[in-house]
């Protein structure tokens, strides 16, 4: 997948200036599978540049192409296959269902996509930790233990570029490498790429390719 | 799953209403419905003879009449004008026989000996709805006739007493043939005739236009005779048409007629404003019934607009509603079907039996149609708003 950004600028960033080697009003692009860090400070518009990759936000100028298509020409039907079958998000609110389990959650990305077997579920929460967290609404989760939650059911699809904004906030260092472990494991399995976007720092991984916003 | 994470908390105050504004409004519109069916059903015995709405109009003879300063007689204009009249469907004189006419006896059938000049009338086959062979041709057995009911009346209640003669019941007389005696054009012939029939409505004697066209052929005198009678038929809510042609041509209806007439058109109009009323209550139901789907989808738009980011589809979503739809409308929907027979057997028909209208029910399968129909329209709207609402919930 090649993902090509043309003179790219949210109309909320307009009256900023954008140092030159920012993503914004720039010109470049991105094949994938590699792994890519997006780092900037706050407000520098991070989740904005996952939203637009995903398709959840159109307020801006220029051009977004995903494998030479401009993505405004998408309808929202071939948005919700891409979605399906080779985009994944982790988003920095989560968007996890609340009312319903960690298993529920789970399975209703599961039982679209029958990407995973159930022990293979298990597996990926015994991995991060919170098995016991299984039949739990998720409201009742701490933070940390949703952000576990979305991380699994981001993968719980086939995806060329997986979307992370911000995946660890809430998790400490060990169970951050943890993630980024299995992260890296199920994209490679995948045969896909991320973008992770970070508050500065690497948290001492390794990527392929780091953009500035 | 997807019905539970959509449908949680739905069951509340608002749903209680719109499913009762549904059940309530569905059912006045069954009700109606049907009892309009059922009134259109609604004959008098006599309809069954000559069809229903139809009268038979005469000019009032007045003293001007009689002493022969004008007649009774419709001209061809008349008849023109009455055509012309928007609530009269169809429109047929009388034909007259053209000579005279006598009955008595056949011997040997059951009658006593009489004899009694007679006349003859006839309107169009199509004006008779008769289950008997109306039909008649130079070689049938008989002439069928129609005796106007008081005819009997005053043979059996008058006339046979003061003669010292025995009552004669309908059923004999209708066994019985009767000689026909016809006089005319110089030649004399005597004929068999059967009384087939008696009516309330029209004090005529009546054959069949066959044989008044036939017999005239032969006997006429050769007058031309303009009808004195006319048989319309008019629309079902025409009373207030029909008055103002009263007074207008001088008219003499029955007031029984007249009556029958009023009662319907008052019965039509009453029952169709029942109609207006319930079809209101129904539209109104529905704008409910959209209004609470809106009311859900928008209770539930973080979850909507999350499952088609995880990949959800706009279809796999309108399904799960439109589902969700047809189970709670297919349940009201059966409701007013089963509240509105309850209703119709167990209150209005035993309240018209007990007030003496017997009305020949029409069955339920029009209200059935009309039910699903209602249905289909319900689910129908719902989905299409469901389904814009997702797609723009999906687009921003």
């Amino acid at each position: 997948m090649i993902i090509r950004f043309e003179s790219v600028l949210p109309h909320p960033l307009k009256d900023y200036n954008h140092a030159a080697e920012s993503v914004w009003k720039n010109s470049f692009a991105l094949d994938f599978p590699s792994k890519v860090l997006v780092n900037a400070i706050s407000g520098k518009g991070k989740s904005t540049f996952t939203n637009i990759l995903y398709g959840v936000r159109h307020d801006y100028d220029g051009k977004v192409l995903i494998d030479q298509k401009d993505i405004r020409s998408f309808s929202l039907h071939t948005w919700i296959e891409l979605r399906k079958t080779k985009l994944s998000v982790i988003f920095q609110d989560l968007q996890l269902f609340g009312d319903l389990t960690t298993w529920e959650n789970l399975q209703l990305k599961n039982s679209l996509t029958n990407h995973r077997t159930d022990i293979e579920i298990n597996e990926m929460l015994e991995i991060l930790g919170i098995p016991d967290k299984k039949n739990q609404t998720a409201k009742t989760l701490s933070l940390g233990q949703q952000q576990r939650v979305a991380i699994i059911r981001a993968l719980l699809q086939p995806f060329d570029l997986l979307l992370m904004d911000e995946p660890f906030s809430h998790l400490d260092e060990s169970n951050s490498r943890i993630a980024f472990d299995l992260i890296c494991k199920e994209t490679d399995k995948n045969k896909g790429g991320f973008i992770l976007t970070s508050l500065g720092g690497k948290h001492g991984f390794t990527f392929d390719k780091e953009l500035k916003l | 799953m997807l019905r539970k994470l959509l449908f949680r908390n739905s069951t509340n105050l608002q749903f209680i209403f719109a499913t009762g504004g549904a059940l309530i409004g569905l059912t006045s519109l069954l009700l109606s419905f049907q009892l309009i069916l059922d009134v259109r059903n609604f004959h008098s015995s006599e309809e069954e003879l000559f069809g229903p709405n139809s009268v038979v109009i005469q000019k009032r003879v007045t003293k001007l009449t009689s002493v022969g300063m004008n007649n009774t007689e419709f001209t061809p204009e008349d008849i023109e004008a009455l055509r012309s009249k928007e609530f009269i469907t169809d429109i047929a004189p009388f034909q007259s026989a053209d000579f005279k006419v006598g009955i008595s006896e056949v011997p040997g059938d059951g009658l006593p000996h009489f004899y009694a000049d007679m006349f003859f009338q006839a309107i169009p086959d199509r004006f008779m709805d008769i289950d008997v062979d109306w039909s008649w041709k130079d070689t049938s057995d008989y002439i069928p006739i129609v005796l106007p009911r008081d005819f009997i009346m005053l043979i059996n209640y008058g006339f046979a007493q003061s003669q010292g003669m025995n009552q004669i019941s309908e059923e004999l007389l209708m066994a019985a043939r009767l000689t026909i005696h016809i006089n005319g054009n110089g030649k004399r012939v005597k004929m068999i005739g059967q009384v087939v029939g008696f009516s309330h409505k029209i004090s005529s004697i009546l054959v069949p236009e066959s044989f008044l066209e036939y017999a005239n052929g032969i006997y006429s005198n050769g007058n031309i005779i303009n009808p004195t009678r006319i048989f319309i038929t008019t629309k079902d809510d025409s009373y207030g048409e029909l008055e103002e042609l009263m007074d207008e041509m001088n008219l003499d209806i029955s007031q029984g007629e007249i009556d029958i007439a009023k009662i319907k058109t008052i019965i039509t109009v009453v029952i169709g404003i029942f109609g207006v009323a319930a079809l209101l209550i129904m539209l109104l139901s529905l704008m409910a019934f959209v209004q609470y789907s809106q009311l859900m989808l928008n209770k539930v738009s973080y979850e909507i607009r999350t499952l088609l980011r995880i990949g959800y589809s706009v279809k796999s979503i309108t399904r799960t509603f439109t589902t969700q739809m047809i189970l709670v409308f297919g349940v009201i929907t059966i409701s007013s079907v089963i509240i509105m027979t309850l209703v119709n057997v167990f209150l209005v028909n035993r309240w018209l039996d007990e007030n003496g209208i017997h009305l020949e029910k029409s069955g339920i399968m029009p209200s059935i149609i009309l039910a699903v129909a209602c249905f289909i329209l319900f689910i129908l709207s719902n989905f299409l708003n469901v389904r814009k609402s997702i797609f723009n919930l999906g687009k921003n």
